[in-house]
Parts: structure tokens; C-alpha cells; sequence
């Protein structure tokens, strides 16, 4: 079980490591979008390939982020029954939905994927439209994702039967760190205490 | 096994159902429902084994959707701006402005939800500092504590229906009608809610003027010929950043993704000039967008391989009988779409119902003549309600976290009941009166309504078997890209193949 833990820490590093990366694709993003348009209005000329550009960089967010997503427990659930289960019950509810409801279809996804993403390379398939990107480096993307995610669920497993176990703590508890809404009103509440002052 | 072959489609529904209460990500028990009906499918000689191919291509089309591409954007942007410190400014301001009237602080917060809902449109954002801001000087001066609460929680939820909000971005994908055209429909209706919370608060300063008193004098800090100067330069920003991004969507000088990705350019610069923006801060923004593109868009893969599976054992014709055979035709399927998603939006939030229940309806409400731009507005109103709902509407839920320990839970829920209902009376007043949703060309879309009249406004069962991918494909994009139209028929002409080989 130890090595399985560490198995896991090192997937957890690995999906920390790409969606903290792949987070700043979103600046970048919205630095192509908003000079594409800025270019655009100024010299009534675009690019599509710029414009193309950005759905790889948004196919390159959602994809690689989703495992670290998927880490920090925040991708959506409806909790109106599992919302009363205790951390025991909440551990077994993900170790059968990794399982059953995650791994089986990742796999299928991400090789199913695989021709499609071997033939675009081999014929170099490029977009349609005038002066489009070639399409292997987006569609590559998509079984690199599932494949991280796939691991990712992996490591889930892992830890909760290792909490299962008594050997870690809660995998499901609340990280620490406060979240977005409470770092807003905290800020505000410290701005307003300034001012009184 | 007769039975389950006849009966696929509302089995399938039903463990869809069960799957998602079992409080696995959405995003996974959809996809596993889709998966495990597939083989089940498979398994009974139902459907081809090949049906699963269609899904990588499914989801390289999710990957090329310009439309999505605006989520992002717009995330990003009410990010940085909701920490701009612009928000707190607006609500001390034309807190002041409007302070000496009798329910002034209340007109005051739905001003600026508002105008802080045509530029942010994140509802945690306003309901927070709202809550911070004005709900501790409402309750000093004597406001009755559930309308302060309600009114808060109300105002926050406008950022779900005046545009820039991320439900139209969704809804329009999911309609298959362009963005733009979904900001505009949904402007008017937006400001004759905000009309109707204002109603309210002044129907409540006649009848019950202890419940909103005007605050004295001495509260206010700034008078005269200062607080015009003030109350104008504060409005500045925000206004520059609507006419940025709205005004240049509707002007037509960009696409909704272009404007907010200037939106989110002007947040940036906004923030910085007001010494707002650090790394901390820009790093947490891009983090939070990260995760909630991803989180959202996967919402959207598990929904295409449900609905990949389901349309294959004809649950698209099922859902459709079901809806057509109800009495009084479309106002008889109105009435009933609008009561479930009502419910639903107690337990489902509006991404959920949008990429599940959406794409299920589109097609019924296509049939039935009415126009699909009102009716994502129509929609998109009732859900914003989902945000209001004791005791799990998440405006509700930040308004808790941040109000004083002096406001009961119960003040607050009670609050939003008034507020739930003048939402159920707009979903009426759209139906009553759907010209209040107008956008684009009237007579453009005049001449495409009476063409489709003229064709066949009724339903045939054959002609929707024949082709409905046609259908799902248009839905699923605007696919005003080349390629990506030639992806989607890809997609579509391999599963009418399937299909066809299926039946």
C-alpha cells in the first residue's frame, strides 16, 4: 500500500504540475482573442489561423485541467442524498463511481481516439479554412487528457481506499486553503476596515 | 427482454436519474449512463457495435466550438473584476445617492446588481459584496431583514439573465442559435425584472414603510456637488466595460467570444490601474477559470455520450411524444416544461439542466413553432430561480456566509420566497407577451416564420426518424466554420448510417 501511495503522490504531482501549466493558457488566450479583435478592428484584416489557435488553447485548458480538477474534488456533483453520507460512505461512493462511472468510459474515449489521431498525422490533415493549423497537435490533445484523467482516477482509487484503510486522512475534506468567494469577502471586509479606520 | 427492448428509452432515462443522485461528478455518471446502455444496446442487437466510434468525434467537435470558447472568457473576466474593488465603490456610491429615499438602499442594490450583472455576471461575486457592503448598513437603519436578504439575493441572481452570463453562452450552443442574437432577445426581458424587484421594494415602502426606511442625514458622508462628481466618475468604469463588451456584440463589430475576451483585457487593465491586480490574484483568476471551463465542458462530453446512446434507441422520439401528446399544444407544453424545470432547479444548477434537459426540449419546441432564442430566454429566467431556492440556491448559500451572525438562516430563505415569485410572474409576462424578447431583424425572422408555417408546422413521426442527427447536429453548434461543419456532418452522416443499419 505504501507504494501504491506514492504511486499516487506521484500522479497528483504529475496532474498538479500540467493543470497549474495549462492554466496560464487562459491569459494567453485571452491575450490572442482581445489582439486578434483589436487587429481586426484597426486594420480590417484577421487570421484564422489566430482565431484557430484559441480553440487549441481552449481544447488544452478544459482537457489538461480536468484532472487536476478532478484532484481537488471540484468537478460537480449532486449531493442532495450523498450530501448525509459520512466520509466512509462519501469514500465507497467515489471508489465504485472511479470504477464503474469514470474509468470504463475514459478508456473507451481516449482509445477510440487513437486511429483518429494517428490517421490526422499520418495524411497531415489540416483545417479548412484558408491559412488553418494543422489538426494533430488539437487532436492529440484529447487522448493525452483522458489519459492524465484515467491516471488521475487511478490515484483517487488509491487514496480512498487507503482512508478506507485508516491509513491517510479524509480525501474528500475541504483543502485547507480558503476558497475563491471567501478570499473575495475577506478582501472586501479588509478594505472596509481600512476605511473605518 | 421484449419489454426492455421496447422500453429502452425511459429505462435509460430512469437510471440516468439514479445515476446522477448517486453524487458521482455529473459529468462521469452521464457518461458511464450513455456507456452502460450502449453495451446493454449492443448486447440485445439493438445497436451496432460501431455506435461508440461517433464519440471521439463528438468531442473533437466540443474541442473546435467557437461558442464555448466565450466560457473562459467571460469567467475570466467577472474574476478580475469582482476584486477590482469596483463593485464596493459602486455600492457605497449610489448607496448615498439613493440612501435619503424612503427603500433607497434597496433601489440602490438592485441598480447596481444590475449594472454589476452586465458586466461581471458572476452571481457569488455581487451577492458577496452586497452582503458585505450594504446588508450590514440596511440592517443599522432599520430594514426589515428578509427584504434586505431577499433583495440581495435577488439582485446578485440578475447576472444569470442580463448578458454577458454564461447560461445564454450555453443555452445558445445548445439551442444552436448564435449568442448574439441570445444577448439581445434576453436584454429587455433582463431590465423588466430588475423593473419588477424595483416594484416590489416600492410596493413594500407604501404598504409597510417601517420595512425599508430612508437613512438619516448623517449617514451620508458625501453631499451636494461632491456626490455628483463621485456618483459619475464611479459610473465610468463599469459603463466603459459594458459598452466594450455589449456595446461592440450588438453594434456587430464583434463576436461574443471576441467581446469577452475584450472584457476580460479591459478587467485586466482596469485592475491595474486601480492597483488591484497581482500575481496572486491573476494566478487564482486563471486557476478558478481553469477549473470551471474544465468542470463545465466535461458536464458537456458526458452529456454527448448520453445523448449520443440515447437518441440511438430513439429516446429523442420518445421525449417527443411524451411532450407532444400533452393538451393545449404549445402553451399546454409551456406550462409543463416551465413547472419541471422549475422543480428541477431545486436539486439540478443551470449547467446541468442546460446541457441534459435543453437538447431534450429544443427539438419538441422547434416542432411546435415556437421560436427557440425566446425560448431559451424563457427558460434561462426560470432558472435563474434555481439560485433563489430555499434552502439550496447557491445565492442564498453566499449571502449566509457573508451576512451578519444577527440574520437568521430562516430570514433569509424567507426573504427569496417574494422574490421566487415575481420570477414566476416574468415567466408568465414572457409568455404572455413574448414580443418582450426581440432581437435581430424582425422581418427577417417574420419571413422565416411564415416559411416554416408554410411547410409543415405539423409533426410527422416518419420524417423526424429519418433524420434526426440533422437535427442534434445544428443543435450542437453554429457551425459557421467550414470545417467544422464538415466534422459534424462526418459525425452525423456515420450515425444516420448506424442507425439506419439499427433499425
Amino acid at each position: 500500500m505504501t507504494l501504491l501511495l506514492k504511486l499516487s503522490q506521484l500522479i497528483d504531482l504529475l496532474n498538479e504540475r500540467v493543470g497549474k501549466g495549462a492554466f496560464w493558457l487562459v491569459l494567453l488566450m485571452t491575450i490572442i482573442s482581445a489582439g486578434n479583435a483589436s487587429y481586426r478592428f484597426i486594420f480590417n484584416d484577421s487570421s484564422n489561423g489566430l482565431l484557430e489557435i484559441q480553440w487549441y488553447l481552449f481544447a488544452a485548458v478544459f482537457l489538461l485541467c480536468s484532472p487536476y480538477t478532478l484532484q481537488k474534488n471540484e468537478h460537480v456533483r449532486i449531493d442532495v442524498l450523498s450530501g448525509k453520507l459520512s466520509p466512509r460512505g462519501l469514500a465507497v461512493i467515489d471508489i465504485i463511481g472511479t470504477l464503474f462511472f469514470l474509468l470504463p468510459m475514459v478508456i473507451t474515449v481516449m482509445w477510440l481516439s487513437l486511429p483518429l489521431v494517428a490517421e490526422s498525422y499520418k495524411i497531415q490533415e489540416y483545417s479548412a479554412n484558408a491559412g488553418g493549423l494543422i489538426r494533430w497537435p488539437m487532436k492529440i490533445l484529447l487522448p493525452i487528457g483522458f489519459a492524465l484523467l484515467a491516471l488521475q482516477g487511478v490515484s483517487e482509487l488509491i487514496r480512498r481506499i487507503a482512508f478506507l484503510q485508516g491509513l491517510i486522512a479524509d480525501p474528500n475534506a475541504k483543502d485547507a486553503g480558503p476558497t475563491a468567494e471567501e478570499e473575495l469577502a475577506a478582501a472586501i471586509a479588509a478594505a472596509k476596515a481600512k476605511e473605518a479606520k | 427482454m421484449e419489454w426492455v427492448i421496447a422500453n429502452m428509452a425511459p429505462l435509460m432515462f430512469g437510471a440516468m436519474v439514479i445515476f446522477l443522485l448517486f453524487g458521482y461528478p455529473v459529468a462521469f455518471a452521464l457518461a458511464a449512463n450513455g456507456i452502460v446502455f450502449g453495451l446493454i444496446g449492443i448486447e440485445l442487437g439493438l445497436l451496432q457495435p460501431a455506435l461508440f466510434q461517433a464519440l471521439p468525434e463528438r468531442i473533437f467537435g466540443i474541442m473546435g466550438n467557437d461558442t464555448l470558447l466565450a466560457i473562459p472568457f467571460f469567467t475570466f473576466m467577472g474574476l478580475i473584476l469582482e476584486r477590482s474593488g469596483m463593485a464596493e465603490d459602486l455600492l457605497d456610491t449610489i448607496g448615498q445617492l439613493f440612501g435619503p429615499m424612503r427603500g433607497g438602499l434597496a433601489y440602490a442594490v438592485i441598480f447596481v446588481g444590475a449594472l454589476l450583472a452586465a458586466t461581471t455576471g458572476v452571481v457569488a461575486a455581487s451577492v458577496i459584496s452586497m452582503g458585505l457592503i450594504s446588508l450590514p448598513i440596511m440592517i443599522r437603519y432599520g430594514y426589515d431583514k428578509r427584504l434586505a436578504c431577499g433583495v440581495i439575493a435577488a439582485s446578485g441572481t440578475l447576472a444569470q439573465i442580463i448578458p454577458p452570463s454564461l447560461v445564454l453562452i450555453i443555452m445558445a450552443d445548445q439551442l444552436g442559435r448564435s449568442v448574439g442574437d441570445m444577448y439581445e432577445g434576453a436584454m429587455f426581458p433582463g431590465l423588466v425584472l430588475t423593473g419588477l424587484y424595483v416594484g416590489y421594494v416600492a410596493l413594500m415602502s407604501m404598504i409597510k414603510p417601517a420595512s425599508c426606511p430612508a437613512l438619516p442625514p448623517e449617514a451620508r458622508t458625501l453631499h451636494g456637488l461632491k456626490l455628483f462628481v463621485r456618483v459619475l466618475t464611479t459610473m465610468v468604469p463599469p459603463l466603459l466595460l459594458i459598452f466594450l463588451v455589449l456595446g461592440t456584440i450588438f453594434l456587430g463589430i464583434a463576436t461574443p467570444t471576441e467581446g469577452g475576451a475584450m472584457g476580460a483585457a479591459g478587467a485586466l487593465i482596469m485592475a491595474l490601474v486601480r492597483k488591484r491586480l497581482d500575481w496572486k490574484l491573476l494566478k487564482q483568476a486563471m486557476a478558478t477559470t481553469g477549473k470551471l471551463s474544465s468542470f463545465v465542458v466535461f458536464i458537456l462530453v458526458g452529456a454527448t455520450v448520453f445523448g449520443l446512446v440515447f437518441r440511438a434507441v430513439n429516446g429523442d422520439l420518445w421525449v417527443e411524444h411524451l411532450l407532444l401528446s400533452l393538451p393545449g399544444g404549445q402553451v399546454g407544453f409551456l406550462i409543463v416544461v416551465n413547472i419541471m424545470v422549475f422543480l428541477l432547479a431545486f436539486f439540478l444548477d443551470f449547467f446541468e439542466l442546460s446541457f441534459i434537459i435543453v437538447p431534450l426540449l429544443a427539438p419538441v419546441a422547434d416542432k411546435l413553432g415556437i421560436d427557440l432564442v425566446w425560448f431559451g430566454v424563457l427558460l434561462a429566467v426560470n432558472m435563474q430561480t434555481s439560485f433563489m431556492h430555499p434552502p439550496f440556491g447557491f445565492a442564498l448559500f453566499y449571502l449566509r456566509s457573508v451576512a451578519p451572525a444577527s440574520v437568521k438562516t430562516t430570514e433569509i430563505y424567507w426573504g427569496a420566497v417574494p422574490f421566487v415569485c415575481i420570477q414566476i410572474i416574468m415567466v408568465a409576462i414572457i409568455i404572455i407577451f413574448p414580443d418582450i424578447v426581440s432581437y435581430g431583424d424582425e422581418a427577417q425572422r417574420e419571413q422565416a416564420r411564415l416559411e416554416k408555417e408554410g411547410k409543415a408546422p405539423t409533426v410527422d413521426l416518419d420524417s423526424l426518424m429519418k433524420q434526426p442527427e440533422g437535427d442534434e447536429a445544428s443543435t450542437e453548434k453554429e457551425g459557421d466554420k467550414e470545417d467544422e461543419k464538415d466534422e459534424d456532418k462526418s459525425a452525423a452522416d456515420l450515425l444516420k448510417n448506424l442507425q439506419s443499419e439499427s433499425k
